[in-house]
């Protein structure tokens, strides 16, 4: 039987293989080759693509150049959006390697986030660590923690160590022997299909006779579109971490184990794909 | 400012803050003061929003005399002061410009407050940017926030209409609007 602390490995080292082509309108000096490389599932594209950006930039001229930002299929792609989220959303159920095209000019404004440091993206990272804490401990562990913890939790996912960052991670998954589990779970659910770029709610992982919650009781509350009816025929997969778990999974399990290093379950629900 | 206990109130933080936003709103509608309402399209939230419009002066400069640089700060309008020289002095306003300034309040439910979310165009479209919102801050926060401006303006997602706002960071909310509530308090006791 896998030991629960493999799942943890497995998530971290996740990796979607991905090919960058420059955008055609971008004006090169000589042709552009594409790139390739494996993105890490729980980065962020503006942490690791770096070596994209340097092998684009030298076929260009510098006047060309601005911020960089990439788009898959017509989408610009939200940099503060974790990779795997982005991938399963938006293109799991085509061929691989997930082809991006990249982009020095026209930066979508209305859409995109400007990305305009490293620290933009530990800033967002932190904020999102935080806020999951608020959720699960009112803020008391993560403000316990000293600012070097902290920074070991950015530094660990910024270097991909694994043990460096579950080192500080492990406290903000624990929770008082009395109760059975975080006072509320971090979750945002995510479908192509609505306006709304997320949802996000209130929810405990322990009812109140105290039961525990599974993936399909957050769904019913939450999203209950996302969820065929018993009899019905199935529409749409739930996906994390590019798997769908049984929606019999205890929440708070799920929540341990396969949120991303933000501490949050990233959720896509997305349509069936037809074989 | 509202401070929501925690305890079995937490279910009902979103229709406690949309009791006061009732409220506010309606204050607002009797002094002409412009905040609506506004839901999403499931109708399950809402939040309080606001457009207004500002005319950043632009940098006057004068000839033949000593120059007015005069620098202006976002959102507030301070007089516009230029000496009365006896020399002839030929003024260029280079441009003068309107900003459109949309303010949303909403509501975080991970951290039971209100948030305010907000964004600024020129009319045209262009948004400002983060360093100029920075630059702007009124000077009785820029001490505080210029020690940590990531924690306290960033530009982040708006949760319900998925574009890029600015956002006071919510574990600042309280503390930003305490010297708005002190100064408040005095004039209201004043009045007395």
């Amino acid at each position: 039987m896998t030991d629960d602390k493999d799942v943890l490995r497995d998530v971290w080292f996740g990796r979607i293989p991905t090919c960058f082509t420059l955008y055609q309108d971008e004006i090169t000096e000589r042709e552009a080759e594409p790139y390739y490389l494996l993105l890490p599932r729980v980065s962020y594209l503006t942490l690791v693509t770096d070596k994209v950006k340097k092998h684009f930039q030298k076929v260009m001229r510098q006047e060309d150049i601005s911020e960089i930002w990439f788009e898959y299929e017509g989408t610009p792609l939200k940099w503060h959006y974790p990779i795997g989220l982005l991938f399963d959303l938006l293109a799991s159920s085509s061929a691989l390697p997930w082809n991006i095209t990249v982009h020095f000019k026209s930066f979508p404004e209305k859409d995109l986030l400007h990305c305009p440091s490293k620290d933009a993206i530990e800033a967002h990272f932190m904020s999102c660590v935080k806020e999951a804490d608020a959720l699960k401990h009112k803020s008391q562990v993560i403000n316990e923690m000293q600012k070097k913890d902290h920074k070991q939790l950015w530094m660990g996912l910024q270097n991909d160590r694994f043990d460096q960052f579950w080192a500080i991670n492990r406290k903000l998954m624990e929770y008082p022997a009395e109760e059975n589990g975080f006072r509320f779970i971090p979750f945002r659910i995510y479908q192509t299909t609505t306006e709304r770029p997320f949802m996000q709610k209130l929810f405990r992982p322990v009812a109140a006779d105290g039961q525990l919650h599974t993936l399909g009781d957050l769904l019913k509350e939450v999203c209950p579109s996302a969820i065929a009816p018993e009899d019905g025929e199935k529409k749409n997969q739930v996906m994390i971490h590019g798997i769908e778990p049984m929606l019999e999974t205890p929440l708070q399990w799920l929540s341990e184990h396969l949120s991303y290093p933000d501490n949050f379950l990233h959720i896509s629900i997305i349509p069936q794909p037809t074989d | 400012m509202l401070s929501i206990s925690m305890e079995e109130d937490e279910f009902f933080g979103e229709k406690t803050f949309q009791r006061f936003c009732a409220e506010f709103i309606k204050h607002s509608r009797q002094i002409g003061d412009g905040w609506e309402w506004r839901t999403s399209k499931d109708c399950s939230e809402g939040y309080m929003c606001k457009t207004y419009f500002q005319i950043k002066p632009g940098t006057v400069v004068s000839y033949l005399g000593t120059s007015a640089h005069v620098q202006t700060c976002l959102p507030t309008e301070e007089a516009l002061e230029l000496p009365l020289d006896d020399f002839e002095v030929t003024e260029t306003t280079t441009g003068s410009e309107v900003i459109k300034y949309e303010y949303h309040v909403l509501y975080s439910c991970s951290y039971q407050v209100p948030v305010l979310y907000f964004r600024a165009s020129f009319l045209d479209g262009r948004p400002l940017a983060l360093k100029d919102i920075w630059e702007g801050i009124h000077e009785c926060y820029k001490t505080q926030m210029l020690q940590e401006p990531w924690d306290t303006i960033t530009q982040q997602e708006h949760p319900i209409l998925g574009q890029p706002f600015f956002v006071l960071h919510p574990c600042k909310t309280n503390e930003f609007m305490t010297p708005v509530l002190k100064d408040s308090q005095k004039i209201n006791s004043l009045r007395c």
